[in-house]
């Protein structure tokens, strides 16, 4: 229940700001809402699931629903991809989601009103939704207005739960709707209320609404009772309203709205469900793995056939009767179907369902100032979000055209700030930020033996005979040892190394070290992106600490040991030891061992410098162990040798101040079994216990 | 480059021990590059030197700080101020910079952490070998590039002496005999007879025996007066 108004000042991990101005990871580029999937992916490695919650959310307001169903551009981008697979993005997302439950919850909180002015959107989908928390979080009064009785536009009418479960979405919409948004469900603009009433009541409208009207066929046979077409069939499903499916359905369409439509039929009994489409297997416009799982599911696909007419007999439908398509594309990729008029076929179906593509409703709009043009389409400004009329924008696939859910989202942000500039009086034009953005180059073809080989983490499902009887969610969650797996096949892209120009003098030191071959020396170091894999190497042996991390700070443990340590008593009868703890292996964040060891956790030992170790004692350690993976397990190179020769050399330095060197400790168990690496800690903890206190210091005198 | 290598800690300590706040400001070239003096090692030395205080129970402040460069004035300025307001500087530079801070510094003492030692070249990651003595007349082209004064042991000008044992100096098997190595050198460039010709004895005058040396460019320094005159008649320096 959302309690007092707080202003939120919005989580940014490490490295955010620096990220901006340097080209993004792959994953990133990729996302049209520009999520930070490396970000995020390393705050799970490393078992922040909250933080990767804030990371995931913050450009994303429907990120639960994007974890059950974004086509995952990201991943597509990934460049694990030329290694081996790319990582499961979306699944890790869901991960850290359903970890943070709770944490979300908590945070729901109303937003400040503080700008006086108010906001119609109309449409709650995934632009609607966006819009709608933006400006509510920018100090509007925001009011929706959604024609059905739930949120969520197509994400609730159209799309199936048993792809989008209904408890995901209302997370998501709980979370925007919780910051004070009034909202009007039930409510059709042109029948319950008139676009005229809102545009009076706010100071600027968004139309969101979406493309909620199917197009059908003009063939002849259409007419008449066992056609159904696709958006009204969903929705009546949707809403929990009776169905007559015959026994044979057949869907005409081969975009992933027409494998929802099959599936769903399915779902609800229809053992023999088939789809004709114009496209060939391999360019059917839907997602491929959509394709193959309604394959899984007994869905037989007649690819390169176009409807001609609707066969029945005594009026009740009895089949489609279909041409043959030679090609659907022209050779400047355009949309222009050729037939062979002497091969037709019919296809056996009682019941129809056109799935072919979707338009807007705009009837509300019909005596209002917007323009529509001569295809019933919205004119509108791209670089601005408007429509002729002042103060009404527009956002999402009413104007888009149909696109993914990501996609919308990136588009309602465009039109909540052209809104919110428009509020306050400001130009719009040349102010909304610019789509593409830099991106880090392919993974240069000389690494790739170089990197270790992690098979994919698979995603289970139901199997398809279960799932064909049910509209629960058809895929399983990763389990935290399955996240932690994949979470660390990440390479970390943009979140490596960065040359301070000012202080480096082109030693080479950086240049040496490197495995990858990341630095490139002249006038000064530079460290090449597309090389780089964040592994943290470099910055602890650069003689003038001009190296800098963008995902951590490499000063960090220093900076805190202090704090972490605190003021060991004198009378401690077991010694205190700082542990550095390689948290690439499963759990290994959770990592618990005795209350006498501090627990400081890195990504990799390869960050643990000389200077950690040394501030450990200085803080009053009696003993620092360095635990790293075991063996050949480390997913970076060189990493166990310059260890151990920091190691090595932090030893001398303490034996000139006559400190024992055995306080100081490389640990790594012979299994990567947590409990293992415990042990090792407590068998270590023994050991400097035995040396008893560290040569009085001034703390032992307190 | 100018290479050193740091002092024994103790030798360090007893130089600072009894002052309260201590800095000890790295450069970061030369002894950088030798990892000796940069940044890093200064801040080593610091964390060292904090725990060497509280183990005999002083009580002292020690920072560090690091600059590009202690042999350029205008790497100075920036930190100048914040410089003096330290008891003892514990400067990590090559020598040069010792001396140069020293001059500028005014009424705070500036001690060594290094020991600088010659000019030298990285024949691998680590390891760092003189190869210059910074003699004032060099002589290389008669000697295929290879210095008599830097890497003989003897500064021989006519060697090798009887002591060259297999191309190593009689000194120790891990020197090289610089003779040997401009004789083979010589050869396979083809200049071997060079070496037969008769040269006058060397005037060393030229080298650290004539006194400390001084270079004066004057085509840079009329710039420079330039500057300055602009400057006053703009006003005075900023």
């Amino acid at each position: 229940m959302p309690t007092e108004e707080i202003k939120v000042t919005p989580y940014r991990p490490y490295g955010a700001d620096i990220k901006e101005t340097r080209p993004y990871s792959p994953c990133r580029a990729a996302c049209p809402a520009h999520t930070d999937a490396q970000a995020y992916i390393s705050l799970i490695a490393q078992g922040r699931y909250n933080e990767a919650f804030e990371v995931i959310t913050a450009p994303n307001p429907i990120a639960t629903v994007c974890s059950m169903i974004c086509h995952h551009p990201c991943e597509q981008a990934c460049r694990r991809c030329g290694i081996d697979e790319p990582l499961s993005v979306r699944h890790l997302k869901r991960f850290a989601i359903e970890q943070s439950k709770d944490y979300r919850r908590a945070k729901r909180r109303l937003a400040e009103k503080t700008r006086g002015k108010s906001i119609g959107i109309i449409g709650s989908g995934p632009s609607g939704l966006t819009a709608a928390r933006d400006l509510a979080d920018l100090g509007y009064g925001v009011t929706i207005y959604e024609r059905h009785p739930q949120l969520g536009g197509m994400l609730v009418s159209a799309i199936p739960p048993y792809r989008l479960p209904r408890e995901a979405l209302k997370e998501d919409v709980d979370d925007v709707i919780s910051k004070g948004i009034e909202v009007k469900a039930g409510c059709e603009v042109g029948r319950d209320i008139s676009f005229d009433e809102i545009s009076r009541k706010h100071d600027a409208v968004l139309l969101a609404a979406g493309l909620s009207m199917s197009r059908s066929l003009n063939i002849p046979g259409v007419e008449g009772p066992g056609i159904l077409l696709a958006i009204p069939f969903l929705e009546d499903v949707a809403f929990g309203m009776k169905i007559d499916l015959g026994k044979k359905v057949l869907v005409i369409g081969g975009g992933n709205v027409a494998m929802d439509v099959a599936r769903t039929a399915r779902r609800l009994g229809v053992k023999d469900v088939s789809m004709v489409c114009l496209e060939a297997s391999d360019e059917m416009p839907a997602w491929k793995w959509e394709v193959d799982e309604a394959v899984e599911e007994g869905i037989t696909i007649n690819n390169s056939w176009g409807p001609k007419a609707v066969a029945r007999q005594d009026g009740k439908v009895t089949g489609l009767e279909v041409i043959k398509v030679l090609s659907v594309f022209d050779k400047e990729r355009r949309f222009s179907p050729v037939f062979d008029n002497d091969q037709t076929r019919t296809i056996g179906a009682d019941t129809i369902i056109i799935t072919i593509g979707q338009m807007a409703n705009l009837s509300f709009l019909k005596d209002s100032a917007v323009k529509i043009d001569e295809r019933g389409r919205i004119i509108w400004n791209a670089d601005t979000q408007m429509t002729n009329a002042p103060g009404v924008f527009v956002a999402g696939e009413v104007v888009t055209g149909p696109g993914s859910a990501i996609a919308a989202v990136a588009n309602g942000h465009r039109a909540a700030l052209a809104m919110h500039l428009y509020c306050q009086g400001e130009a719009v034009e040349g102010k909304l930020p610019v789509q593409e953005k830099e991106k880090i180059g392919q993974m240069p073809s000389d690494l790739t033996d170089k990197i270790m080989r992690i098979p994919r983490q698979k995603v289970r499902h139901m199997d398809p005979e279960t799932r064909c009887n049910t509209f629960e969610h058809f895929e399983e969650g990763f389990t935290e040892a399955e996240a932690l797996n994949e979470a660390s096949r990440c390479r970390g892209c943009g979140g490596g190394a960065v040359v301070d120009s000012s202080k480096c003098m082109a030693c080479l030191t950086c240049q040496r070290v490197c495995p990858y071959g990341a630095p490139v020396v002249q006038a000064y170091s530079v460290i090449r992106p597309e090389y780089c894999q964040a592994c943290g190497l470099c910055a602890p042996e650069c003689p003038a600490e001009a190296i800098s991390m963008v995902s951590y700070d490499v000063r960090e443990h220093r900076n805190n040991m202090a704090a972490a340590i605190g003021s060991p008593s004198a009378g401690r009868t077991e010694p205190l030891i700082a542990a550095f703890v390689c948290t690439n292996n499963i759990g290994r964040h959770a990592f618990q061992t005795s209350s006498n060891v501090k627990v400081f956790p890195v990504h990799c030992v390869s960050r643990v410098d000389i200077l950690d170790m040394l501030k450990a004692f200085e803080c009053g350690a009696d003993g620092v162990a360095v635990v790293s993976c075991s063996g050949g397990a480390c997913k970076y190179l060189d990493v166990e040798k310059r260890a151990s020769a920091r190691i090595s050399r932090a030893k001398s330095l303490l034996s000139v101040l006559g400190i024992q060197p055995e306080r100081l400790q490389k640990l790594s168990s012979v299994t990567a079994d947590i409990d293992s690496h415990a042990a090792a800690c407590r068998e270590f903890s023994e050991r400097v216990k035995a040396l008893g206190k560290i040569n009085s210091t001034n703390k032992d005198k307190e | 480059m100018i290479v050193g290598s740091q002092k024994p800690l103790d030798e360090i300590w007893n130089m600072v021990r009894d002052h309260k706040k201590v800095l000890v400001f790295g450069c970061n070239t030369c002894v950088a590059i030798c990892h000796a003096g940069g940044e890093k090692e200064a801040e080593t030395i610091a964390s060292m030197l904090r725990m060497k205080a509280s183990q005999e129970g002083r009580s002292m402040e020690v920072s560090h700080m690091g600059v590009m460069r202690h042999c350029e004035p205008e790497y100075f300025t920036p930190v100048m101020d914040e410089v003096k307001k330290y008891d003892i500087v514990l400067s990590t530079a090559c020598g040069v910079g010792v001396n140069f801070l020293s001059e500028r510094i005014g009424n705070v003492p500036v001690v060594p952490g290094i020991n600088t030692s010659f000019y030298g070249a990285v024949s691998e990651p680590g390891v760092f070998e003189e190869l210059c003595a910074g003699c004032g007349d060099c002589i290389l082209h008669l000697t295929g590039g290879i210095c008599p004064i830097a890497r003989c042991s003897k500064t021989l000008m006519n060697g090798p002496c009887g002591g060259t044992n297999k191309g190593k100096c009689e000194i120790s098997s891990d020197v090289d005999c610089a003779w040997f190595l401009i004789v083979e050198r010589m050869k396979s460039l083809g200049m071997l007879e060079k070496l037969a010709e008769v040269l006058p004895p060397r005037n060393w005058t030229s080298a650290r025996d004539g006194g400390p040396r001084r270079i004066s460019l004057e085509h840079i320094r009329v710039f420079e007066e330039a500057e300055e005159n602009k400057d006053k008649s703009a006003g005075g320096k900023n």
